[in-house]
């Protein structure tokens, strides 16, 4: 497979997995309206949010390395991506629950939970034989 | 009175034991993948760039637990259901 394959198989792995947490996001958030309503629903939608948030910001600077060839720079870059990610996450949750009073705690850690887990499934997609 | 002072005393032995566990797990397993990695693109160096998307979303799926962990310290630090109790 040629350089030029890989990047655009890859490329389409990091989308495959910003489209499956949005749609476990989106799922989770629909039971939780239909469970504890508007609050719920919010609350739901942020956790899933923060993720994917996150997520895209890790795909930026993770598509930025793409074309590095040393595996410790490679490595460095993801790190680092992951790094960028779970602050993002961290912050946007932080701020979520200092200013949301109607926030609905469980259901906020279930969305999370959902966007955090359903962004392996993106795997089963993958194009890339290894 | 005694009791609220318990309850958030302990729940910030269980905050720091979430945070703690969670980052020592999250650290072991993306240990042992980037070990794996490198070890990878050492034998086959024209396999790293279909290694590292995988590698991305593994660190993700790694991560996971760790972020749920953060998510949950978070929930018992800021709205700890458990103070409810004593409330009442």
């Amino acid at each position: 497979m040629s350089g030029q394959q890989n990047t655009a198989a890859g490329m389409s792995l990091y989308s495959n997995m910003l489209r499956w947490q949005v749609m476990a996001t989106t799922a989770v958030t629909l039971i939780a309206y239909a469970v504890g309503g508007l609050p719920a629903a919010l609350s739901a939608l942020m956790g899933g949010v923060s993720v994917v948030i996150g997520a895209w910001f890790a795909t930026r600077i993770a598509e930025k390395g793409r074309e590095k060839t040393d595996p410790t720079a490679v490595l460095l870059n993801l790190l680092k991506a992951e790094a960028v990610k779970i602050v993002i996450i961290a912050i946007i949750l932080f701020v979520v629950f200092k200013l949301y009073q109607a926030l609905v705690p469980f259901a906020l850690i279930a969305g999370l939970a959902a966007a955090a887990l359903f962004s392996g499934a993106a795997l089963a997609k993958s194009q890339v034989d290894v | 009175m005694e009791a609220l002072a318990l309850i958030q005393a302990y729940t910030g032995v269980g905050i720091g034991l979430i945070i703690g566990l969670g980052a020592a797990g999250a650290c072991i397993g993306i240990g042992i993948m980037c070990a794996s990695f490198l070890e990878g693109a050492a034998r086959q160096p024209e396999m790293i760039p279909a290694l590292q998307g995988k590698v991305f979303l593994l660190l993700g799926l790694i991560d996971a637990s760790f972020i749920i962990g953060v998510g949950l310290a978070m929930m018992f630090a800021f709205a700890n259901p458990l103070l409810s109790v004593v409330a009442k």
